[in-house]
């Protein structure tokens, strides 16, 4: 007896004239739907189950619209992912954006970081870059100071490094030093980027050294910047945060006057940088 | 413009001039082993001595009067496998002479209209990232983590690690000046290749590509906030890269490496239109096209394990005097020797 290739088996018994019956659609219907209401619940309560963001928005359902979490789709890298959020919005003393929270549903610790706003920022808007162990969903949760919820959330696939070099493993030896660079004039109310830098391991506790031991955590955990005495912007950094923390935030100053930037390492720490903002 | 998007276009107009120039002068190591052990003519392997001359000298001069620092590069990065290394070098070697030219000597004639090379430059991509962080990754890390050596804090160079300590800048110069003057003399040696002004020019321009290469991501690409990572001609990575970015480009940013591959493949082509040097090739057998295929993947699988390629570890990295890259370069050597002679060689086909 002469066997027939599996395939040719296979096709013709089913269905041996290739007519799509009505059952069979209904079966995959009723299937494909059932996989997309569970795909979308699944989906989106996955993250909102996290603890650390159920405690910031209590029952209440977030906004959807309004908040953008800029992630690439794939890294190679997962020690230095560069990160942006943006929560478009008025910020006046009326109504701003009060706060920005992010967070790491796989990391061993969920939070990245906290940024604080007033309306000197002129623009909540924040990057840096963060440290992810694995592929996993970020989530960011804003706040506006009439208690408005926003939320947004960006899957980031974190394959196995190519090379052998990890972007972190390249601090330098000047440790707490400072860069920043700020535009050379503003217009009076009008935001402009400022960009800063901060040399430091952000050793996070998990890291053996050569001998074998721990390396115990020491992390910049805060952030802050007052122009002229007042409050700008400020942040809570975790040790998500990659090595040599990199802040680029926004200020609108209404007139000239000094910047001052304060980082405070968990130990105590500190190192300030003064810059004068000139505004035509 | 920002430094990043000044070195995305630096690495476009390189990869221009590489490609226009590998197509008017047919630079090729491929064409050089073949050269070496095949038909006797030794130009195309002169050419590359000379372009590796220039490489060293120009690296080299630029990295000691501190414009850029080598040590950044993957090639001097603290630890590598002294087992992948070379092992990919071989791989790489042997796949190359299977298809017929590397990776950026495919590139180079899929401008011209070869399309053999369109299969080579898929199957290479495809393998090379399978290899990096795909499904052989965990293979090729597991070989690595059980295989690395460390020379730290010394960088992994000959001279660093004979001396102890990093050499001073005079002492690596004089090396350099050294080594490139012993190339340049073996290459001018021969009057023919004298003679021959396309491979005079090749190996001149390609050779200054690599120093290129070096400043536009360390000087052009320098930015105390958002650095683009050193690097130089290579042709592994990049064209899996390339493969991904045009599926990726939405959500993933784009890097020098895939500019001068976009740049390589359009500075062929327009090169060939306008020397009326195009023409549409494929395979005349089945057998052929199969061998191509296995070349390429054993090119990428070969270049991923070996950190780069013919020009990324026989230019760029030998550039660096890295002792990675002499592992890596005598693999590519010993593979592509072993395809041509002896008792692995491929049969005609």
């Amino acid at each position: 007896m002469i066997r027939r290739p599996y395939i040719e088996v296979a096709m013709q018994q089913p269905n041996p004239d290739n007519r799509i019956s009505r059952r069979s659609i209904v079966r995959f219907g009723a299937a494909g739907m059932f996989l997309a209401v569970l795909n979308r619940t699944a989906h989106g309560e996955a993250w909102e189950r996290l603890e650390a963001v159920r405690k910031l928005l209590g029952d209440r359902k977030p906004a959807s619209e309004g908040l953008t979490l800029e992630l690439p789709l794939v890294s190679e890298d997962g020690s230095s992912v560069p990160l942006t959020v943006r929560a478009d919005g008025p910020m006046t003393a009326a109504e701003h954006v009060q706060s920005i929270h992010l967070f790491a549903t796989r990391n061993p610790n969920p939070e990245i970081a906290e940024f604080r706003f007033t309306p000197l920022c002129g623009r909540a808007q924040v990057a840096t870059r963060v440290r992810l162990s694995e592929s996993q969903t970020v989530v960011a949760v804003a706040r506006t100071s009439r208690d408005r919820l926003y939320a947004a959330a960006r899957e980031i696939r974190i394959t196995t490094s190519g090379c052998l070099v990890r972007a972190d493993s390249q601090t330098d030896s000047n440790e707490m030093a400072v860069r920043v660079r700020v535009p050379e004039r503003f217009r009076p109310g009008e935001a402009g980027e400022i960009l800063t830098l901060i040399n430091h391991p952000m050793e996070t506790g998990l890291r053996e050294d050569r001998a074998g031991k721990l390396v115990p955590q020491r992390i910049i955990r805060a952030f802050s910047s007052e122009l002229a005495g007042e409050r700008v912007f400020e942040a809570t950094l975790y040790r998500a945060i990659a090595a040599n923390p990199y802040l680029r935030f926004y200020v609108a100053p209404k007139a000239g006057g000094d910047l001052v930037l304060r980082w405070t390492e968990d130990t105590g720490r500190i190192a300030t940088y003064r810059v004068r903002l000139a505004v035509a | 413009m920002t430094p990043a998007a000044l070195s995305l276009w630096a690495g476009f107009a390189i990869g221009l001039v590489f490609g226009a120039v590998g197509q008017r002068t047919g630079f090729c190591l491929t064409r050089a082993m073949h050269g070496l052990w095949i038909t006797g003519d030794s130009n195309k392997l002169r050419a590359f001595a000379l372009a590796l001359a220039v490489a060293i000298l120009c690296s080299q001069a630029l990295d000691a009067a501190g414009l850029i620092d080598l040590r950044r590069s993957i090639y001097l990065a603290s630890g590598f496998s002294w087992l992948s290394v070379p092992l990919g070098g071989i791989v790489f070697g042997y796949g190359m002479i299977m298809a017929n030219g590397c990776g950026a000597r495919a590139l180079v004639l899929l401008g011209q209209g070869n399309l053999r090379a369109f299969v080579v430059l898929l199957c290479l991509g495809i393998a090379a990232y399978a290899s990096l962080t795909g499904i052989i990754a965990p293979l090729r890390t597991w070989l690595a983590a059980l295989t690395s050596t460390d020379f730290s804090p010394v960088p992994p160079t000959l001279p660093a690690v004979a001396l102890g300590q990093t050499p001073p800048a005079g002492l690596r110069l004089s090396l350099a000046v050294a080594l490139s003057a012993a190339l340049a003399a073996y290459a001018l040696a021969s009057p023919t290749f004298r003679a021959s002004a396309r491979d005079l020019a090749g190996g001149l321009i390609i050779g200054a590509l690599v120093p290129a290469g070096w400043l536009a991501t360390g000087v052009l690409g320098a930015d105390d906030f958002e650095p683009v990572p050193l690097a130089s001609l290579t042709f592994i990575a990049p064209i899996g890269e390339t493969i991904q970015y045009l599926m990726l480009a939405t959500g993933m940013p784009l890097r020098f490496g895939v500019t001068a591959v976009a740049g390589t493949f359009l500075g062929a082509l327009i090169a060939a239109l306008a020397s009326g040097s195009a023409r549409l090739e494929s395979f005349s057998s089945p057998q052929r096209m199969l061998r191509s295929m296995a070349g390429g993947v054993l090119m990428g699988v070969g270049g991923a394990l070996a950190l780069g390629c013919s020009i990324g570890q026989g230019l760029s990295g030998l550039s660096t005097l890295a002792i990675g890259s002499l592992l890596a370069a005598a693999g590519i050597f010993t593979g592509a020797s072993l395809a041509l002679r002896g008792p692995l060689r491929l049969p005609q086909i």
